[in-house]
């Protein structure tokens, strides 16, 4: 990690932001979060359009030669039979391939943990990994499908090069928070107590820094990213119960600290 | 890319109401109410095994997708009645010592009531896992709250506790009336269009109509149990009922925007 090299890059993207005309907004509707998901309703259109998932899906294989840049996007909307013009049709530039990036590489993580826990979503008793076990698994899966294009996501990495662009925080954001909280519901997790919030806030952190750990990984297979992976899951499965149970602590105090007193004989 | 939007506006109305009843007055007579059905003491389960089984081999091609709307409805809907539940749980939790202590014969029916709260609350709970709704963020505020309010209605005796139940159940009665109302618009839309309401929203609401009713028996338990003789009745139900808008409104408001905004 190069500390200094992200703080010159915030430095400029902030004072370019001052001079720069009114950035384009993330068109909305793919910056809402999926809530309420339903088994027997189809499920609402997907984040691209067939005509955007045409050019990205082919610009995304010139992704390694060329990086997430206008010029990929240019040679993908050709690929795929469009004019040089149509990525037009793509208002947020090289961003949405690296939103595109992100959006197939965590839809890809269902399947994926089907085949191996061998279960459906729900997860039935088939399985003997624990929670922790499959997120750790699950979160590791979704680094390594970014080994194809790692030499390039460090300059397209969200906490990097898309400070650039304040406007597609919010994006970058919500696709950290829709990726750890896929991995939690893939992982069978089902509480629904303020560790939701710890777990996946914990999880987000832990995958944004092992990505950048592993930009600058060398190691044969990312042996060492793993490892930093693998670390950073045990620090917070200590932490996170602490901040949890800080959390959980206001509120059972309250109906606990009662029955505490009670226990002590006062007559409460 | 636009949502479709068809008949949100019913959705937003309901969503709405709240909001306008919360200004007015709420200091004034109404606590019995007639309600679109009840059930008898005897056949108001427990339930802590809800959410049936998903079926998706059943899948039927006449079924539209929900709307962003609709999902934020829901969503919202299965949220707020989680917190509500969990206060639920926490009002009786810490009625119960004082009000038994005094009065032991309260014992079975605060034992009764207990339970069927609790299993409201695993229902929510689990509908929430199951369907990747984000939990109630204020978790340790509603407790903090439902414990403190059901311990000093307790300790003030058993009227008052009692007036706390009726304005409790009355609000949450309505609020549970609101959000079958707005789910049978949703099917009425639905049907008109030629589209199928899929089963699992049919068993929601079923699930809504006998939590409705458990919560309406709990109201009338506390009519029963001179609810009415707590005095000065009119402030201490009128105040319990403008906290429970409170907390419906914060939770459906606040709630919904703290992440979509982001
Ligand atoms: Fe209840
Ligand atoms: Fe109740």
């Amino acid at each position: 990690m190069a500390p200094s090299r992200a703080t010159t890059r915030l430095a400029t993207a902030l004072l370019r932001q001052t001079t720069q005309p009114k950035l384009r907004r993330p068109s909305p509707s793919s910056t809402l979060p999926r809530t309420y998901h339903s088994y027997d309703h189809p499920p609402p259109p997907g984040v691209f359009s067939p005509a955007e998932k045409a050019i990205l899906s082919a610009a995304y294989k010139h992704v390694p030669e060329h990086g997430f840049t206008q010029h990929a996007l240019t040679l993908g909307a050709r690929d795929a039979g469009y004019l040089d013009i149509s990525t037009n049709l793509l208002p947020e530039g090289p961003f949405s391939l690296i939103r595109y990036h992100l959006v197939t590489k965590r839809e890809a993580l269902a399947p994926w943990a089907k085949a191996v826990f061998g279960e459906g979503e729900q997860g039935a008793a088939a399985a003997p990994l624990k929670v922790p076990e499959k997120v750790e698994r699950l979160t590791w899966e979704r680094l390594l499908s970014n080994a194809e294009v790692n030499h390039r996501w460090q300059e397209a990495s969200p906490a990097l090069a898309v400070m650039a662009q304040p406007s597609h925080i919010p994006a970058s954001l919500q696709e950290l928070a829709l990726l750890a909280d896929e991995i939690y519901f893939l992982s069978g997790d089902k509480s629904v107590d303020p560790s939701w919030y710890t777990k996946r806030g914990s999880l987000s952190v832990i995958y944004a820094s092992s990505e950048l750990f592993m930009t600058n990984d060398r190691s044969p297979g990312y042996g060492e990213t793993r490892a930093f992976l693998q670390r950073r899951l045990d620090e917070t499965s200590t932490v996170s119960g602490t901040l949890g149970s800080v959390a959980q602590w206001v509120g059972f105090t309250a109906s606990a600290g009662l029955n505490v007193l009670r226990s002590k004989g006062i007559r409460i | 890319m636009s949502l479709p939007r068809i008949k949100t506006c019913a959705v937003r109305q309901t969503l709405q109401s709240p909001l306008r009843d919360f200004l007015l007055p709420a200091l004034s007579q109404p606590t019995r109410r007639q309600f679109l059905s009840t059930t008898t003491k005897n056949n108001a389960t427990v339930s802590s095994t809800p959410s049936p089984s998903t079926d998706p081999s059943r899948s039927q091609p006449k079924r539209k997708p929900l709307t962003q709307e609709q999902r934020d409805f829901l969503s919202s809907a299965l949220r707020v009645n989680q917190a509500g539940e969990l206060a639920a749980t926490l009002i009786y939790t810490a009625q119960t010592p004082p009000l038994v202590n005094a009065h032991p014969h309260l014992r079975p029916l605060m034992a009764h009531m207990y339970a069927q709260e609790e299993g409201h609350f695993n229902t929510f709970n689990s509908l929430i896992a199951k369907h990747r709704v984000r939990p109630t963020a204020l978790y340790p505020l509603w407790s903090v709250l439902a414990t403190g309010l059901g311990w000093s209605t307790a300790v003030m005796g058993r009227e008052a506790a009692m007036a706390c139940t009726e304005a409790v159940e009355t609000e949450i009665g309505d609020h549970y009336n609101n959000q079958i109302r707005t789910l049978l618009e949703m099917f009425e839309q639905w049907e008109t269009e030629g589209y199928e309401v899929g089963k699992e929203l049919q068993d929601l609401i079923t699930t809504l109509r006998r939590i409705r009713d458990e919560e309406l028996e709990h109201l009338d338990h506390a009519v029963d149990n001179d609810a009415k003789k707590a005095e000065p009745h009119w402030l201490l139900t009128g105040v319990i009922r403008l906290g429970c808008r409170g907390a419906i409104w914060v939770s459906e408001r606040i709630e919904q925007t703290q992440i979509t905004d982001l």
